[in-house]
């Protein structure tokens, strides 16, 4: 699919009210017409250029607003759930399971018994990217085939 | 001092790893868990196998911003050479891949921009 500058714009907008997380939240066809794109085209286009459907986004977005609060503050995961716009502890836990892959519960204990500054992530959880090779086996890093002219 | 490994923020390494082996053709090379994330490279079967891209977690909150905004402005953060620019164009458009910019010739190459799913731009060119 080709995407002129003025719909490519009006997605970006959307992610981008996606991730405001308004309460109450928008339904998928709220969110097309606002940004001017019918339903159809919106959730096709959507997911070829962002990956996942706007449905799946606002679920990831929700999924890394609990985590992040799960961390920082001192909030319980039902507190955590409530706030991040689940109703139901129980299908919250087990999406959060499947996707994060332990429970929040779990989760929160792990994280919150790194070291830190109340409020803020370890700095484990954001990593400068290039520095995770200093935990790799150094066999990450044997010498290959050359290049595929010499080999 | 060798220029072997590049690197991009991919926002999430799964789909990261699935787009750049099975929509863009790169080969996997390396996929190690380090604590909540993963190093993954990947390199080009068109060229050498010590030549790496990692796919990095965009994880740092600096990171985000710097990459949501050169999404938004349409500016590209990688660029890949190709022999073939219409016939990868039409190859990926099949893949359903968004362009936003078809392949143009713009002074010495022809080039094309691409969503590539994980909160980036990325171009082709094709030198003349």
């Amino acid at each position: 699919m080709l995407l002129r500058h003025e719909g490519f714009r009006r997605l970006c907008l959307a992610r981008d009210l996606l991730r405001e997380q308004r309460e109450p939240s928008p339904s998928i066809a709220d969110l097309a017409a606002e940004v001017r794109i019918s339903p159809f085209h919106f959730i096709r286009q959507f997911e070829a250029v962002f990956g996942v459907t706007p449905h799946q986004f606002r679920i990831q977005t929700r999924l890394d607003a609990a985590k992040h609060l799960l961390a920082t503050g001192h909030y319980s995961v039902t507190d955590v759930c409530m706030e991040v716009g689940f109703s139901s502890l129980g299908s919250f836990s087990a999406l959060f399971a499947r996707r994060v892959g332990e429970p929040p519960s779990v989760y929160r204990r792990r994280v919150r018994a790194l070291v830190q500054v109340p409020g803020t992530l370890p700095t484990v959880l954001t990593p400068g990217c290039l520095t995770l090779m200093c935990q790799l086996p150094s066999s990450a890093f044997l010498p290959s085939v050359r290049s595929f002219q010499e080999a | 001092m060798r220029i072997k490994l590049t690197s991009i923020m991919v926002d999430d390494q799964d789909r990261g790893l699935r787009f750049y082996t099975e929509v863009l053709g790169f080969r996997k090379k390396h996929d190690i868990p380090v604590g909540e994330y993963r190093w993954i490279t990947v390199t080009s079967p068109e060229g050498p196998d010590d030549l790496e891209l990692a796919l990095e977690p965009n994880a740092n909150p600096a990171g985000k911003t710097f990459q949501d905004a050169m999404f938004a402005q349409g500016i590209p953060v990688a660029a890949f050479e190709v022999t073939d620019i219409a016939g990868e164009f039409a190859r990926l458009t099949a893949k359903g891949v968004a362009f936003t910019r078809q392949p143009l010739k713009a002074g010495p190459v022809t080039l094309a921009v691409f969503a590539d799913t994980c909160g980036n731009l990325i171009q082709l060119y094709q030198p003349a």
